[in-house]
Order: structure tokens, then sequence, then C-alpha cells
């Protein structure tokens, strides 16, 4: 899936940006890049694992655990990148916040000695959305009304929106425990932030978790020149936006639409769907929805991520009823088939070239790197991890990954 | 004997090498006169005897069995008999009387002894004096009153069972274990790695710890006061008279505060920046305070009871949570409370002139739990608070719950004796109990207002051994045991965010069997040779089956864990040398792990499996009459197996992750005798040092270079090794004439490093601690 770094896309982005051309978002001239590959030791809560970093695009097979310069931590699942930059919403040590990775021109990785603390219990604390390399946004719990301000270059938090969100929707009905602005969704386009309005039934670490009060979902659309809230788009009838991480559950198309997923009223899914806002619009449209149940009609799964490309989605979906409990396939089940969705039709068509594989999680299982997409494909039981390019619907391998689990592959800017 | 026709009295004083008293040691001038047992100055006196040739026998726990010929031929003679320690510290079993221990020495299974009535006046905690076990690592999240993890063999959590008195400990909850026992409260503690004898009737892999309660003898008065740094105050009585017709009583009772305001350094966060620097800061919500505190009274040689005693014990615990696993975040508000009356009743007889031992142990409680979590915003390391609209809790957990876990313990043990070489021995353990409670805070089933928490949740385990004990030469002796596991769960597989109709029951009920045996060979009388090995499981726990009611979700296929474990054991004594070593060996299966589930869910279940073997060696050196110095070390080598995944392969053969994997101590104990006549004092000194190990699989290849991985560096780049640990402390005692008065002095981590436990966890720095003693005897 693509990232939220609205600047990288095509052209009609670019110029739909135009005003914002201060953020020019052009790496230096003198930077150089590196590769870097993240994989999971274990499946385990911690998600334990090694990030390498690769001065050429792999290739053939490679192995994180046998890099010398590989870091080792806890978190090894996925991150969010901007203009060179490598973000992420847990550090080594798996706490909640923001933090950037760095590397070094001889592969050496760490963590910016700057991060930005937040709350350490509430999931979507540290959600994050980047304007330019000196603005970005983010939610923290302990303020659950407040979008705050941060530069992601100096990795400081910068202030806050001035308006009082709080006062403009803020509700008062019975049962509803947890409240707040930008939980599960922060999204940039055209000058406006878009954030969830999180209505939540649950408390402590369960608010905003997939216990939403209403039925609908709403979204605040607030004006980034003067910072104020303008108004609030409703998406009818499906369930809480995400379980949030690094995989930020939306994708703009190659002509600036906005494609957000909703994974459904529970962890098992339900009424899960994809929603659009059209390029150079504000509010949710109508007129198009792609639907679990467009697919499976006994509704019995639910989406958990998109890249939008060209007037196609490229998604995952679960090929057996979604099951808890001790024999569950949600996360260690190979049961999630890659597919291309005709955004227009809502035509599946499934991709070719790779097996069922496990959730990606926190990472994303379709992006775009160097102008390819690729797709992270991990089927352990037939002894298959790695990335793969696809092209139209069929998929190659680019490189295998051995002794882990693929995870995140994406280029950082080298620290000079 | 021979026999002149005069009255004499033989008195005397029983002392250890460092001139300590020893109180409870077994006397006995021959089979015409009743045995005594020491007072608590260690003092014994044997009146009306008449002149002549007597064999002196003294023997105590922990010590060499002492025999001397002694002529009575003045009206008084007085003698100060000083007793060899197996170790001052730490030794093999050697118990007398019928308990279940000595049961365990004769099926040649190795124990470890602390003893922690050799340091009963020191300001030591029972944590510090397991740790300078060999073999023995705890882990305590930091200060008086943190749960410890004990690690033995690389086995931990819950693979270790512990014990009071060979009860199995669970009923008592937080109120009485490793972490708030006063040293001088208990006798002894025994630790068994690997293989377990049968009398301790638990389903553990690991090991076990069982802690003994003193025995009383005689009208005693032993207490205790502490205090020491971080506003730390330690009381101990324990009292116990005999009366008329066999009937006796006693208290023991126990009070803990602590504010445990060490210094830790973490990592502050700037308010505007929300970048964070590390600073040292004084924890402001760490304190823990308990007591506890056990009346019994009993009745003793009866036709049809040997002992028989009934108990009723009370206890509270508060404990103040500063931060959540990691030290990442301060919490000014969350609480933990336990509380609960615990009757117990314990039966002791023998039939048959001894040939058939009775033990029959039961108790019934409720375990009533609190959590408070409440809090409406969050603290700053320095105790500032900010309100948040709409929030509630300051963990991920916000709480008011109360839980109740109504329990019922039975342990029946009884052994036929053959003939004085072979006896058979059954034990029985049966443990049930039922969780129930509520938490208006706590999570709901899904479109309901019904508490999770509100569903029973029914456990109930049996554990039975069966063993034949005995010896085919007086240099060899033998063991076999069968063990058998039953647990069975009933209860709703609930979870929050789940549809789930109430009416919707699952049950599991699941039997096991294992196997075990052993052999001692004694090749000289101080020389001797054992083995064990055993098949065991470690049955999956109530929480692991049904899940915390919030996050830990239920697992009713979880399967219990095994182990197969080897043990091999040489030891021997010279007159001023004692040393010893031990390798074990061990192959896990199924260890039961906490794994994610659907986000942001976890369960337990069967990951890892785990193969290895360790060395440890054991010393001890007499130097001079007033120095002694003991050393040990452990290294071990516990490795992950199993995995067949293609993308797994490579954990094979990887160190055990989160296990420490060298650790020695060491230790120098001087006697003083300064002012003549005029007391004594003691010092001592122990060092402990735990080499770096890893949180996380580390690569074979890249494990530090050097013998043994003890030189050098991981070769990663990791954010997540515990470092290279140093530990020293050392302490004064001294002990006023007429033993009744101790002081003991003590410094803990002198050299203030920084110390890490659970994922690096700070503990304290350094810290002072003072201690007095008193104790009285009036032995009848």
């Amino acid at each position: 899936m693509k990232k939220q770094f609205l600047f990288a896309v095509i052209p009609t982005a670019l110029l739909a940006f135009a005003a914002c051309s201060d953020d020019d978002p052009t790496p230096p001239e003198n930077a150089t890049a590196q590769y870097l590959v993240q994989t999971m030791s274990a499946i385990e809560q911690v998600k334990p694992g090694f990030t390498a970093a690769y001065s050429e695009f792999p290739s053939g097979t490679i192995s994180n655990v046998s890099q010398p310069n590989a870091l080792q931590g806890s978190a090894n699942e996925g991150w969010r990148t901007y203009n060179g930059m490598v973000f992420k919403m847990f550090n080594a040590s798996f706490e909640r916040g923001i933090y950037k990775l760095n590397v070094t021109a001889d592969g050496r990785i760490s963590y910016d000695p700057s991060s930005i603390k937040t709350n350490n219990t509430i999931n979507g604390s540290g959600n994050f959305v980047i304007e330019s390399d000196t603005r970005g946004y983010y939610w923290d719990a302990d303020a659950p009304w407040i979008i705050q301000t941060f530069n992601p270059t100096t990795m400081q938090r910068t202030g806050q929106l001035d308006d009082d969100f709080e006062s403009a929707l803020k509700r008062d009905d019975e049962g509803i425990n947890f409240q707040g602005i930008g939980q599960h969704f922060l999204a940039i386009k055209q000058g406006k932030l878009y954030a969830d309005i999180v209505y939540s039934k649950g408390s402590g670490g369960q608010s905003g978790m997939f216990n939403d009060f209403f039925e609908d979902v709403y979204i605040a659309v607030i004006d980034l020149n003067t910072g104020t809230y303008e108004k609030t788009i409703t998406v009818e009838n499906t369930g809480g936006i995400a379980y949030i991480n690094d995989n930020e559950m939306f994708s703009f198309d190659s002509n600036g639409d906005l494609y957000i997923v909703f994974q459904g009223r529970t962890a098992l899914g339900g009424l899960s769907k994809i929603a659009r806002i059209k390029a150079n619009e504000t509010d949710i449209d109508a007129s198009w929805e792609l639907k679990f149940s467009d697919y499976n009609a006994s509704d019995a799964g639910k989406f958990t991520g998109v890249f939008a490309k060209n007037g196609k989605l490229i998604l995952t979906v679960n090929q057996e009823p979604l099951v808890g409990g001790p024999t569950g396939n949600i996360n260690a089940g190979e049961i999630w088939k890659f597919y291309t969705v005709d955004i227009a039709s809502k035509a599946f068509t499934a991709v070719e070239g790779v097996e069922l594989s496990t959730n990606a999680g926190g990472s994303y299982a379709a992006f775009e790197l160097d102008g390819k997409t690729i797709l992270r494909v991990n089927a352990p039981s037939k002894g298959i991890s790695g990335f793969y390019e696809l092209n139209g619907n069929t998929a190659t391998q680019l490189f295998r990954v051995a002794e882990g689990h693929a995870a995140g592959f994406t280029k950082i800017n080298v620290n000079n | 004997m021979h026999v002149y026709g005069q009255s004499a009295l033989l008195s005397g004083v029983v002392q250890d090498e460092q001139g300590q008293a020893i109180p409870g040691a077994s006397v006995s001038i021959g089979n015409q006169f009743a045995s005594q047992i020491t007072d608590q100055s260690g003092r014994f006196s044997f009146s009306g005897l008449r002149f002549g040739n007597y064999t002196l026998k003294v023997t105590h726990v922990g010590y060499v069995a002492y025999a001397e010929a002694i002529t009575l031929e003045r009206p008084k003679t007085s003698v100060v008999i000083q007793l060899i320690a197996q170790s001052t510290i730490l030794d093999d079993v050697t118990v007398t009387g019928k308990t279940e221990t000595q049961q365990a020495r004769e099926q040649a299974i190795r124990a470890v002894v602390v003893d922690t009535r050799a340091v009963a006046e020191q300001p030591a905690t029972l944590a510090e004096l397991m740790n300078r076990a060999p073999g023995v690592r705890i882990r305590q999240s930091g200060g008086l009153g943190s749960q410890p993890d004990i690690s033995m063999n690389g086995f931990q959590g819950r693979a270790v069972r512990y014990f009071k008195d060979g009860i199995p400990l669970s009923y008592l909850g937080a109120g009485y274990g490793i972490h708030n026992i006063p040293v001088n409260t208990l006798e002894r503690v025994e630790v068994y790695k690997g293989v377990l004898p049968i009398a301790l009737g638990a389903d553990a892999l690991g090991g076990a710890v069982n802690l003994i309660s003193q025995r009383q003898t005689g009208n005693q008065l032993n207490a205790s006061y502490e205090i020491a740094s971080f506003n730390t105050h330690r009381l101990t009585v324990n009292a116990g008279a005999d009366f008329n017709h066999g009937w006796y009583g006693g208290v023991e009772a126990f009070y803990n505060y602590s504010k445990n305001n060490y210094t830790a350094a973490v990592m502050v966060t700037d308010p505007d920046t929300r970048n964070q620097t590390e600073q040292n800061i004084e924890l402001f919500h760490n304190a823990y305070k308990g007591y506890y505190t056990e009346g019994h009274i009993g009745l003793r040689n009866r036709p049809w009871a040997d002992d028989l005693r009934l108990s009723l014990a009370y206890f509270d615990t508060e404990r103040q949570q500063q931060h959540p696993a990691l030290m990442t975040d301060p919490y000014g508000a969350v609480l933990g409370k336990q509380s609960s009356f615990v009757p117990s009743l314990h039966y002791q007889s023998s039939f048959f002139n001894d040939k058939l031992t009775i033990d029959q142990f039961a108790v019934a409680n409720n375990l009533d739990l609190h959590t408070v979590d409440t809090a409406r915003g969050y603290y700053d390391w320095f105790g500032q608070f900010t309100p948040v609209t709409g929030r509630v809790g300051e963990s991920s957990r916000p709480s008011l719950s109360n839980v109740d876990i109504w329990q019922l313990t039975s342990r029946t043990y009884a052994r036929w004796s053959f003939n004085e070489r072979h006896a058979l021995s059954i034990n029985y353990v049966y443990m049930r109990s039922r969780r129930e409670g509520e938490d208006p805070y706590g999570p709901r089933f899904s479109g309901t207002d019904i508490d999770v928490l509100s569903i029973p949740a029914n456990y109930a385990k049996q554990v039975v051994g069966v063993d034949w004990s005995g010896a085919f030469t007086d240099q060899l002796q033998f063991s076999i045991m069968g063990k058998g596991y039953r647990y069975q769960s009933r209860g709703t597989e609930s979870w929050a965010n789940r549809p789930i109709n109430l009416d919707e029951e699952a049950s599991v009920s699941k039997t096991y069997g294992g196997v075990g045996g052993s052999l001692k060979y004694q090749y000289a009388p101080n020389t001797f040779a054992r083995f064990s090995t055993e098949y065991a499981y470690r049955l999956p726990e109530s929480e692991e089956l049904f899940g915390d009611a919030m996050w830990v979700v239920p697992n009713f296929s979880l399967n219990p864990e095994r182990s197969l474990n080897v043990n091999l054991g040489f030891n021997t004594r010279q007159r001023l040398v004692r040393y010893e070593v031990n390798a074990f060996y061990r192959e896990t299966k199924g260890l039961i792990l906490l794994v994610p589930t659907i986000a942001p869910y976890a369960q337990y279940r069967n990951i890892n499996n785990v193969r290895g073997f360790g060395v440890e060696a054991d010393a001890m050196v007499t130097l001079t009459n007033y120095l002694q110095a003991t050393a040990n070390v452990t290294w071990q080598s516990l490795r992950l197996f199993g995995f067949t995944s293609p993308q797994d392969l490579w954990r094979n053969g990887t160190r055990l992750q989160n296990t420490p994997f060298f650790f020695a101590n060491a230790g120098l104990m001087n006697r003083l005798e300064p002012f003549a006549n005029h007391g004594q004092l003691n010092t001592y000194l122990h060092y402990n040092f735990v080499r770096e190990f890893y949180l996380q699989t580390i690569p074979k290849d890249a494990e530090p270079d050097g013998p043994l991985g003890l030189w050098g560096e991981a070769g990663v780049e990791s954010a997540v090794i515990i470092p290279n640990q140093h530990l020293l402390s050392g302490g004064i005692n001294y002990q006023f004439p007429a033993n009744r008065y101790t002081l003991g002095i003590e410094v803990k981590n002198l050299a203030n490093t920084r110390l890490y436990d659970y994922f690096r966890v700070q503990r304290a720095g350094r810290s002072f601690h003072l201690k007095l003693t008193y104790q009285i005897t009036d032995k009848t």
C-alpha cells in the first residue's frame, strides 16, 4: 500500500499541491540511500526481530540475521516513510510514540536520539501524518481531543492545532467512555486534514478498539491553513476504522482519490468496507464503496489494508472465515489471498504467482518502492517468505527472506 | 556405658564454625536418656547422670553429625561442641526426624538448602540468600514486596513451584512467599532443581522451593526489627509455648513496609517537545506494605496423633505499581491488594511401630483480590498529575476489580516402611479453585452489559505420586517413582468483543503420567555421587486456560509442558575444604508462552522446545579458624530446538531467551572476638556476577567469543541485551553476651552499580540496613 506522503505521487497530486511548494520533498542531491529490510524472528507479542540495511536493491536470498550490522529489537512489523525518512510508531522496546530510524553509509541502523513520547497504553497513540519535512500531525491519547504538531526532521513536538475540537465534537451520550479525534485515521489531502472522530464504549487499552458507540464512522475535515474544523463527514453502516499501527489503512490512488479501510464491527470483521473521498472532494463518495460482502456474500471476514494505483486496489482477502481462539487463523493462518480490484467495476482478480500468505498486520501487504509495486508474502508452511513485484495480475519474486519472516521493506536516506 | 555411682551434670553449647549458637540441634547421650533439642542459645543440659562413659551425639540439618566419647568424672561437666557445616550457607539436605525432606534425601534427589537460620540475624532478604546458591537466579521487578521469578536450570515462571512445609503454596497468594518472608521466620529453604521427590506433590518441571517454617522447641520468643534505606521497616515475631498434656501453641507474624523510593535512571519527557532525556529520579509510587499473622494450637504425642495442629492465618498486602512491565511510563495511583483468612488443619501420626506414617494437610480459603486503576489522567516521573477528559486508568486496563478465588487444597502423604532400608510412599494433592468477580471498568460480553468476570471459572488439579525408596547396600540408595497428573477446567471461553451465548460452557479434562528415579552411591564417608532423572509435566494453570478476562484470552486446548530431566552430582568433603559439582540435562517440550492472537489480544500457547545441559560447581574453604570462603559458578547451555519451518530453522540451537547462562557468587565470612567474653563479631562480604544475557533470540554465530561465551560481547547490534552485572554487599553482625541480642548492619550494592531485573527494570542502588534481633528461650 502506498503511504500518506502525498507529494511522492504522480504529477496530478503535485499539481494539486502547487500551493504548498515550500514543502518540496525532493531529497537532497548528495543523499545516498540504503534499502531496509525488516524481519520478525517469531510471531510473538512484542514482534522480536531484526532490521538490516542493504546498499543495493536486494535480490536472491537475504538473511537479516546474518547481517553484521542488523539491529535487533522489538516492534519489527512495519513503518511509515516520508521523503527518505523512516518512522515507526513503536521503538525497539515496543513503546508507543513516534520514532525515526537513522542509517549510516556502512549500514549501521539506530533509532534517532530524539523521539516523540506519547501515551503508551492506548492504541493509536503516535498515529501521525506528515505534511512536509518540517511539519506533521499526530495523536496522543493523553490529549485525545487535540491534534498535535511535530517536526519530522528534528523530531520535536512543535505545538497543536488551535481549534477546540472537543467543544465542537464531544458527545454526552451515556455509554460513550472514550472520545477524541485522530486516533485511527489522519490523512492530508489538498490542504485538508482528515481525522476520525472516536466515540468508543471502551476504556483504558480498549479505548477505540472495535467498540464504536455508533454504527457510522465520523471523520472531521480540518482546514490546515487555518487549523480550524470545517465539517464532519460520515461513512455509514460499518465499524471501527482499524486497529491502528504503522499500517495506516488508507491509500491515495494515482489520481489523488483517497481510499480508506474500515475493518468492521469486531476484530473478526463484519460490515468491513473500503470508502473513498475523491481527489477534488471533501465528502465521502456516496456513489462508490467496496464492501467485503461484495467479495464474500456471507461477509465472513474483513479488509486489513489497501494499496491504490492506477485505478486498481491491491489488497488481501481471507479465504476462510476468520477464527479466534487457540486455533485462530487471523494472523498465523496462511489464508490471505492477493487480489487486484478494478475500482470502476469492483471486479476482483486473483494475483497469480504468489501463495496464500499470513496477515501482514502492522506492515504493508502491498506498497510501492522504486516505481515497483511490491507484495509482501509469507507462507511459512511452504518455505516462502519474501517480496514480489506485481505486474498486471502476475507477481514474481524480487528476493527471498531466509531466517525470519518478511515484514517491512523500504528505502532510507543515509545520514551523513 | 560404665557406671561409677555418683550424680553428674553434663551441659554444653552447640555452635557452628563461626561460634554462632545452633538452636534446634538434637543432642543425645544414649538410649536410656531422652534426647534434647538445643535452645535458642544452642545450649543443652543433662542432669542426674551417673559418673561414667557416654557417647555424646549431636545432629542438625546442614551440619556433619557429631559423635564423641565422653567420660563424666566430676559433678559438673561443660562442653562446647562445634558442628562442621556441610556448607555455612548451602548444602545437602541432612535432616533428622520423619519429614518429607528426609525422604527426599533418602531418595538421593539433590536439594540445595538455604540455611536461613545461619543468617537469621543478618538483614538479608530471602531472595538475596537464594541468589547466592548455585544454579539459582531470582529476579524481582524492583524493591521489597515485588513479585519474584526464580530461574533454576533455566526453568522459570510457573515451571517452578513453591511450597510451605511441603504444601503447595498457591493458596496463600501474594501473602506469603520469597518476596516478603523475613529470613528469621524460617528454619531453612530447600531448593530442588530438576527432579522433585514425590513428597512435594506438584506438577513442577524445573524444580521446587520448599519454605520450612521454624520448629517450635519449648517456650520461645524470637523477635526482630529492621530499618533500612528507602523507608523500609520489617518486624518479625515468632513465639511458641508448650502447655500441659501435650498441648502447645504459637504465633508467627511479620510486617513489611517499604516506600521503595530508590533512585532510578528513567527517560523523562519534556512537556513541550515530548523528547526524552535520561534523568535520575526518585520513585514515588513504589511502596509495599503487608502483614502476615498465623496463630496455631496443637496437640502432640497422643496415641492417635503424633501432632495435630489447627492454624488460622490472615494476611493483607498492598502494592503500589510505579510502572508497567517495562520502566517506560510512570504510574501514580495503580494499586494491587490481596487478603485472606486461611484456616488449615495438619495431622501427623505413625502406626504399627512407626512402620506407617501419615501426614494430612487441608486448607480452604477465599483469596480476595483487588486491583485499583481509576486515575482520570496521567502522572509524570515527578509525581505531577495531569487530568485527561474521559480517561480512566493509567495502565491499559482500568480496573476497580473485586475478585474472589475460592480454593481448597488437600495434601495426603503416607509412608510404609518395610524395614530399615525399604519404604513405599504415596502422596496425593488435590487443588480446586473457582474464580468469580466484578469490575465496573472491566470488559463486557459483546452486545451485553454482562461482566466477563462474573462468569465463574472452575479449575481442579490432582497430582498423585508413588515412590519406592530403599538401599541395596549401605553405600547404594535408590528410589523409583511414578506420578499421575489430572486437571479439569470448566467455564466460558470468554473474551471481550466476542459474541457469546451465556449458556455456552466449555470444559476440558486431561490426564498424564510421569516417572522418575534416583541413585546415590556413598563412595567414602565424606564422598558420594548421585544421579536422578524424571519425566515430568507442568499442567496449565487457571489463568493460562481462562485468561485474565481482559487481554489474555482463554485457551482450553493448551497442553501441559513436559520435560525429561537428568541430574548427576559429585560431592566430597575434606577437613577444611568441601566442594561439589553437579551437571544436568533437560529436554522440555511445549513451553507455554504468551503470544498475540487477534490484536490486541494475547493467548498462552505451547510454543518452544528447549534442550540443553548445565554445570554447577560449589566450594567452601575454611581458611583459618576465623575465616571461611565460599564460591560457586553456574554455566548452562539451554537451547531451542524443534523448529521445522524453513524461516525458523536458524533458531534451532540458539540460546533460550531472557535466561542468564552464566552467573557466579563468592563470599568471605570472618568471625572475631574483639572483646573477650563480651560478645562476638561476624563480618561478611558477598559478590555476585551475572553475565550479559539476551531478551530475544540472537543468532548462535553472534554469541560472545571465548570459551563458554564468557568473554567479549555479542556480535549483534541489539537494544535488548541485559549487560554484565556486579553486586557487592557486606555486613557486620554483633552478638551481645548471653546471645539474646544481635545487631546486624549491612550495606547492599556497595559499589552502587546499576542492576537490572525483569526486562531491564532497575533495582535499588546502594542501601543501608540495620537489624536488631532478640531471642529468648525457656526450655523445659
